[in-house]
């Protein structure tokens, strides 16, 4: 066989149309650069079963061979041949087909890889049934591969050439638009597209008209979601689809307009409701995303909680209504919002409420939400009730009475205008030595009278108890001494008077009725003192106090005794006329009147109020507390009842009592009741607040008093009126014992059971103990100590170590720049302004380097018109070369790992339950995990500022340096490098500073004297050290006898005053508002600022540090 | 016929002027018996206080009081008294606002060139030095380091000013004292006074009076009504209460004073307390609302 194969296939392609012969002897030449011999007969070969597969299929065969050269250089040939036979097959179905295929094949063999070729031939016949318009469809998908293949993983081509197929069943038009429409469309997005081809799909078997307009629409609307969120939309929308929801594509496009508008950082709380919308009704999703814009412009997100619970309820009960609430076609719906949007949450206004109460009280009060106070468990129970412990004002966390925002603040400042009052006029200052100044002291012969009382109680129980021992011993074998097991409860009564008020109320029989007295009168006098001294408040607070006046209980309705107390109260919100009064005790009324007019004076004070409270209580516990009918009472006006006079009131007193006397035999009445509280007063708790700051006052001082024991505490507590336990019995001595363990805590007093000496003493002090220590590593130091007390440097106390951080990655740098962009661009160029500075010339000068010809020439001038000329006549270059060194020394306590906003609390269940109710509280309770988790943290602001100032120094050449510190004890200051001051700023740096994170503790003293050092060895003109804390410094043992707080303090203070003494200028900048105390003491008169906004510290910092070295130059 | 407004104004040349007519200074402690004895004893005096509190009023005061013929002025010998008219002396008051600007030479003197050549012209501290007045330099921290030097030699025992331009020391007139006021609450901005400066001179201590006095102050200066002047004075110490919580300083008696010129106007108390209080002494808009907060309440 001379004829070779080759010549025997030539022979063959000539049968076919010419052009295939010439195809192939054109591309002959190149392929056979690729392949060897026996591989070109193969190649040839096939392109002739190509052409001989059908009657058209010569067609193919030309392509074929007209791309062979160009796919050749690719595929190795093996991969050739499988790609060659896919041709094959193909152009078995329809040549038409293996065109496309070969055409595309040029541009995307280089893109795929070899194995796929088949899987990528198989999609496109796949599309092929037999039809015209399929093979079309089919070609125009060959057509658009390249496109799909280059940009999507060929994973996703599959699931899109799948959809495709599957549309095809319904249209092939709609299917061979889509797929132009994908080709553009599915590039451009990243993560989004799974979720959204999923959706797509999703959509085919319910309306698969509508998944072209969702391809039209996907990208513009994708722009609106958050990155982050946007796959979670998308799988909304493929529910959605997946339960047959009409206008997917609307819901695309309104979905993501409403999202689009949501404040930034909610979009996943959003998603959160209607993922538990989807679970219950999913046709209430589109008409909750189409009114949430609506919704959210008149109420907040956090409100929008309430709302919208409200309509899953209608939801679960019936469906219908449930939508048309998300409509707010519903008047529940609108209603409610109307509610929501007048009312008033005390997060939006406590900074300035807190002010408010600073300026009036002067004393840095905090603002809290009284959940928290409840929460404390220290005998404040009631959740909606204001108050105060004398150091925090507790407000509710919501108001919502009045139909606007104005009403309700009027409000919050009525409230807590009320409790400063309490501070401001004394409640909590009452004395029971100090003198009343508008009634004579009545307390000590009272009490005289008390003691004595008790004493005969006293001594009757003891009797009755010995006799009831005396009996049972004699009953008893054996000789069981129980008297001498006898504890007298009333030698723990001498507790009662551990605080005045306490000792005050102990006077009474029933200290509950007296107590009850006492706050009614006590807010009877500051309420109108407040009008007094506050008159812009008045209106407010007198609306206020006639609302509450109008949902006060009946005074006929009650027992007599319980109605006097009612009447007070009534008197002290200013309703004087037509009170009901019991026609038998009218007299007993004018006296109460008389009383509490004594105290609407502006020089009442509290023991003012107490005194009332004795002449009160004396009217009013001599009345029976019964029952009277109605017709016994008639209206009276109290408005003046003349003055008070002691005669009367003794006269008042003697017929009550002979009253009294009479009817003893008649019964008691009924058992006192306190009366309802009066909402805006708030809960009034003095004597716990008087135990309180006794407690603190004690801690402070020690040893000089026995101290409270937790038993005393308890006992003492069981006693006051002031606690009000529903609770049965036996949880109360429980709760009694938290209660004391919580008071105990906040007051700072050490655990009970721990032994003086053991606890925190010696444990703490085993610093102390320790001697000198010697820095044996490399990159270990060893710095002196400050000890205020000793007045003397602990010699070589602490070891800092030297360590480098660790490098991260480069992102967290050029994400802070891009945040910050705007603002890095004007910090670089207000430090850009610094520079020319010491270079410019200055004009008209007394004196200089040389004549300024324009001021000389002036001054001629000036001299020739006979006018004293400006003297300034010269110019001099300013040569201030800025010589500056700087280290920044930043905290990494791990206090800064704090998010900035008050600590949310941590959620731990992640996975969500199955039943809708459940849900929905699941869901609550994760969108706090989620709101804390967008927070940041202060080292992030940190992070954040250093990134911003490194970015401004390169662009001056400032000498510089970055360091961090940290550690736990005194052998283990760490003290970390982000940039040495000589080093050269890298990628490095940047990598570093991503890994700067919270640590341990604070040893400020240590690092700053390193920091000294590193300064000390520059050759600079002017050194600024600039610390950037998060609070006080603290330390395992950065204290002396581990409770003085000062000495840190005091050595941070020597450390800089060390660093100023080196010619050093230190700054302090804390972002801890309640630094300004200690900053004081630490700084002294060296710079330092307190940040009041923790957000504005990247903003801040370069700012800072412009104007520090711009002063010294 | 109306007649075209004559403007009327008195013009001195810096030492000649006298404080002739009595200042308001409600005193508040014994402030004008150390000031007066500090006088006597060529002590150099040194005010502190917050803006607004009084400083450069309670120094005309003592500049008036001082020149006062019942004031026992310590008898001058030198023949360069001049004695005004039964026993008046002549104690004028030089007071320069100390800038960043403000060199030595603007307060020694310097040459002029005149059309015959050079001509020296005396600074407002040589001509007090020459004058014998007291010399007041308001918020000393404020100049520049240089000045801070001039004042040495004339604060210590020698109470000499050289002139080094003219290459001369002037020896100060007997009465001659010099008196700095300085504001301790711009710590932060890292100005302070140095050492060597400070300790040539007694510190007397101002802060703004007691709320009674206050009252007492306002109502006089500024002629309103009790009511109001106690309630502003109620308001400057509520706001006062605010001083580290964020406001860099309280409101001064001076804003206080100026809110009850306002009210005394006519003008309505929230209103007057809003621009000349709440809006002059912050920009942050919680702070505004706080304490507008408290204006509201305090006003009707």
């Amino acid at each position: 066989m001379t004829n070779d194969p080759i010549s025997e296939i030539e022979s063959e392609l000539a049968k076919l149309p010419p052009a295939v012969l010439e195809a192939y002897r054109a591309a002959n030449e190149t392929v056979k650069e690729s392949f060897g011999e026996e591989e070109i007969n193969l190649w040839a070969k096939e392109g002739l079963t190509i052409g001989t597969q059908t009657v058209r299929s010569w067609e193919s065969a030309i392509e074929y061979y007209q791309v062979s050269p160009e796919v050749s250089k690719f595929l190795s040939f093996p991969s050739f041949m499988q790609w060659a036979r896919c041709g094959t097959y193909l152009a078995q179905d329809s040549p038409t087909l293996a065109v496309a295929f070969f055409k595309s094949s040029v541009s995307i063999v280089p893109n795929l890889r070899p194995q796929y070729i088949p899987r990528w031939a198989g999609l496109g016949r796949s599309l092929y049934k037999g039809t015209w318009k399929s093979s079309t469809l089919a070609a125009k998908f060959f057509e658009v591969s390249p496109d799909l293949v280059r940009n999507l993983p060929f994973w996703d081509v599959e699931v899109f050439a799948s959809l495709i197929e599957a549309l095809s069943f319904k249209s092939y038009d709609v299917a061979g638009e889509c797929l132009v429409l994908g080709r553009d469309v599915l590039p451009a997005m990243g993560r989004e597209r799974e979720p959204f081809l999923a959706m797509s799909r999703a959509l085919i078997d319910t309306s698969w008209r509508e998944v072209k307009t969702c391809l039209e629409l996907v990208p513009r609307a994708l722009q609106q979601v958050d990155e982050s969120q946007t796959g979670r939309f998308l799988k909304l929308g493929e529910r959605l689809a997946k339960v047959g929801l009409r206008d997917t594509s609307r819901f695309l496009a309104d979905g993501t307009q409403a999202l689009s508008k949501v404040p930034q950082g909610s979009q996943g709380y959003i998603l959160d409701l209607c993922d538990g919308l989807v679970v219950i009704t999913p046709d209430a999703v589109p008409p909750f995303l189409r009114s949430l814009d609506d919704v959210l412009n008149r109420i907040t997100v956090s409100q929008l909680d309430t709302w919208f619970q409200h309509g899953v309820k209608l939801l679960q009960e019936n469906p219908e209504s449930g939508i048309a609430f998300f409509k707010i076609e519903s008047n529940t719906s609108e209603a409610m919002l109307e509610t929501l949007s007048s009312s008033l949450e005390l997060d939006r206004v406590k900074g300035i409420l807190r002010l408010y109460c600073r300026a009036l009280s002067g004393t840095p009060l905090e603002i809290y939400n009284t959940q928290e106070l409840v929460q404390r468990n220290i005998g404040w129970v009631d959740e909606d009730l204001a108050s105060t412990d004398g150091s925090k004002v507790f407000l509710p966390s919501v108001v919502d009475h009045y139909p606007n925002k104005q009403d309700n603040f009027a409000w919050f400042k009525v409230v807590s205008t009320h409790q400063v009052a309490h501070l401001e006029f004394g409640s909590f200052e009452y004395q029971f030595e100090n003198v009343a100044a508008q009634f004579e002291d009545r307390r000590h012969a009272m009490e005289e009278a008390a003691n004595e009382r008790k004493g005969l109680e006293r001594a009757a129980t003891r009797e009755s108890y010995e006799m009831a021992a005396k009996l049972l011993a004699s009953g008893a074998e054996g000789d069981v001494d129980m008297s001498a097991d006898y504890v007298d409860p009333n030698d723990m009564g001498s507790n009662r008077t551990f605080t005045d008020i306490g000792r005050f109320l102990d006077i009474f029989e029933n200290s509950r009725l007296a107590f009850d007295i006492f706050t009614v009168l006590e807010d009877c006098r500051l309420d109108y003192r407040i009008k007094v001294e506050y008159p812009g408040i008045r209106a407010s607070s007198s609306r206020v106090q006639t609302e509450t006046l109008v949902n006060r209980p009946r005074i006929e309705d009650m027992p007599l005794q319980q109605g006097l107390v009612e009447l007070l109260i009534h008197m002290s919100l200013d309703q004087f006329q037509n009170l009901p009064v019991a026609k038998e005790y009218e007299e007993a009324a004018e006296m109460l009147s008389s009383i509490l007019h004594e105290l609407r004076n502006a020089e009442a004070n509290v023991e003012d109020t107490s005194e009332a409270t004795l002449r009160a209580y004396e009217v009013i516990s001599r009345v029976p507390n019964q029952q009277e009918e109605e017709d016994q009472f008639e209206e009276q006006d109290l408005e003046e009842p003349g003055d008070f006079s002691e005669e009367d009131y003794e006269s008042l007193i003697d017929q009550l009592q002979a009253g009294m006397d009479a009817s003893a035999e008649a019964g008691d009445g009924e058992s006192y009741e306190s009366p309802d509280p009066v909402d805006y007063r708030g809960d009034f708790k003095p004597e716990m607040v008087q135990l309180m700051t006794k407690l603190q006052a004690d801690n402070g001082e020690e040893g000089d008093a026995q101290p409270m024991t937790q038993e005393m505490l308890e006992q003492l507590l069981q006693e006051s009126p002031e606690l009000e336990l529903d609770a049965e019995q036996g949880d109360i001595d429980e709760n009694m014992s938290a209660f004391a363990q919580n008071i105990m805590k906040e007051a700072g007093t050490p655990p009970p059971n721990s032994e003086p000496g053991e606890g925190y003493g010696p444990l703490l002090h085993d610093d102390d103990s320790g001697g000198e220590l010697e820095a044996r590593e490399p990159a270990t130091y060893v710095y002196d100590e400050w000890d205020f007390r000793a007045n003397d440097y602990k010699p070589r106390w602490c070891i800092v170590k030297e360590k480098t951080v660790e490098e991260g990655d480069v992102s967290f740098y050029q994400e802070s720049l891009k945040t910050y962009s705007a603002l890095s661009n004007h910090i670089r160029r207000q430090f850009e302004l610094i520079m020319p500075e010491s270079m410019r010339k200055t004009y008209r000068l007394v004196d200089g380097e040389d004549i300024d010809l324009n001021a000389a020439l002036e001054a001629w001038m000036d001299l020739k018109m006979g006018v004293p000329p400006d003297e300034k006549i010269y110019w001099h270059r300013n040569r201030n070369h800025r010589e500056v060194a700087v280290v920044f020394l930043l905290d990494m306590s791990a206090s800064t790992a704090e998010a900035i906003d008050e600590g949310r609390q941590t959620v731990d269940d992640r996975d969500a339950p199955d039943d809708p109710v459940e849900y929905m509280v699941w869901l609550r309770r994760r969108r706090e995990g989620l709101v804390r988790r967008n927070y940041k943290r202060i080292i992030d602001l940190e992070k954040e500022g250093t990134t911003l100032l490194i970015n401004a120094l390169e662009s001056i050449g400032d000498t510089y340096g970055i360091y961090g510190f940290s550690g736990y004890g005194r052998e283990n200051v760490e003290f970390y490098v982000i940039k040495d001051i000589n080093e050269a700023f890298s990628d490095k740096v940047k990598r570093r500073i991503d890994k700067v994170t919270p640590l341990h503790a604070t040893r400020m003293g240590a690092a700053i004297r390193h920091c000294t050092t590193k300064l000390e060895n520059q050759d600079a003109r002017t050194k600024i050290m600039f610390l950037i804390s998060d609070g006080r410094p603290q330390d395992r043992g950065y204290s002396r006898e581990g409770v003085e707080k000062e000495y840190a303090v005091h050595d941070t203070h020597m450390a800089l005053v060390e660093a100023k003494r080196k010619d050093i200028i230190p700054f302090c900048l804390t972002v801890d508002k309640q630094g300004h105390d200690y900053l004081k003491s630490m700084c002294g008169d060296m710079g330092y600022e307190v940040l009041a906004d923790i957000w504005s510290l990247p903003e801040r910092l370069p700012m800072l540090y412009r104007q520090l070295t711009a002063i010294r130059q | 016929m109306v007649e075209a407004a004559e403007s009327h104004y008195t013009e001195y040349a810096i030492e000649e002027f006298l404080v002739r007519d009595e200042p308001y200074y409600r005193p508040v402690g014994d402030e004008i018996e150390l000031f007066t004895a500090a006088y006597r004893q060529h002590i150099p005096v040194l005010l502190k206080g917050p803006t607004g509190c009084g400083k450069t009023r309670f120094v005309e005061f003592m500049a008036w009081q001082l020149g006062r013929p019942l004031a026992v002025v310590k008898e001058d010998k030198g023949a360069k008294a001049d004695v005004l008219k039964d026993g008046e002396v002549r104690v004028p008051l030089v007071t320069i606002a100390c800038h960043e600007d403000l060199t030595a030479s603007d307060l020694v003197g310097r040459y002029l060139l005149d059309a015959n050549g050079t001509r020296w012209i005396d600074g407002p501290m040589t001509r007090a030095v020459k004058a014998g007045a007291i010399l007041y330099l308001d918020e000393v921290v404020e100049a520049r380091k240089d000045t801070t030097v001039l004042i040495h030699p004339l604060t210590d025992h020698r109470r000499i000013l050289p002139v080094e331009k003219t290459g001369s020391i002037i020896e100060a007139d007997d009465r001659f004292l010099l008196c700095v006021s300085y504001n301790p609450g711009y710590q932060s901005a890292l100005k302070d006074l140095k050492h060597s400066t400070r300790q040539r001179f007694i510190s007397i201590e101002f802060y703004y009076p007691p709320a009674h006095i206050e009252t007492e102050i306002i109502q006089r200066e500024s002629g309103c009504t009790k009511e109001h002047a106690d309630a502003l004075a109620k308001l400057g110490e509520k706001i006062r209460n605010l001083e580290d919580h964020g406001l860099q300083e309280g409101a001064s008696t001076r804003l206080l004073i100026y809110a009850g010129r306002l009210m005394s106007e006519g003008i309505s108390p929230r209103r007057a307390a809003q621009v000349a209080i709440v809006w002059t002494l912050t920009d942050d808009p919680e702070l505004q609302r706080s304490v507008e907060e408290v204006s509201s309440s305090i006003f009707e």
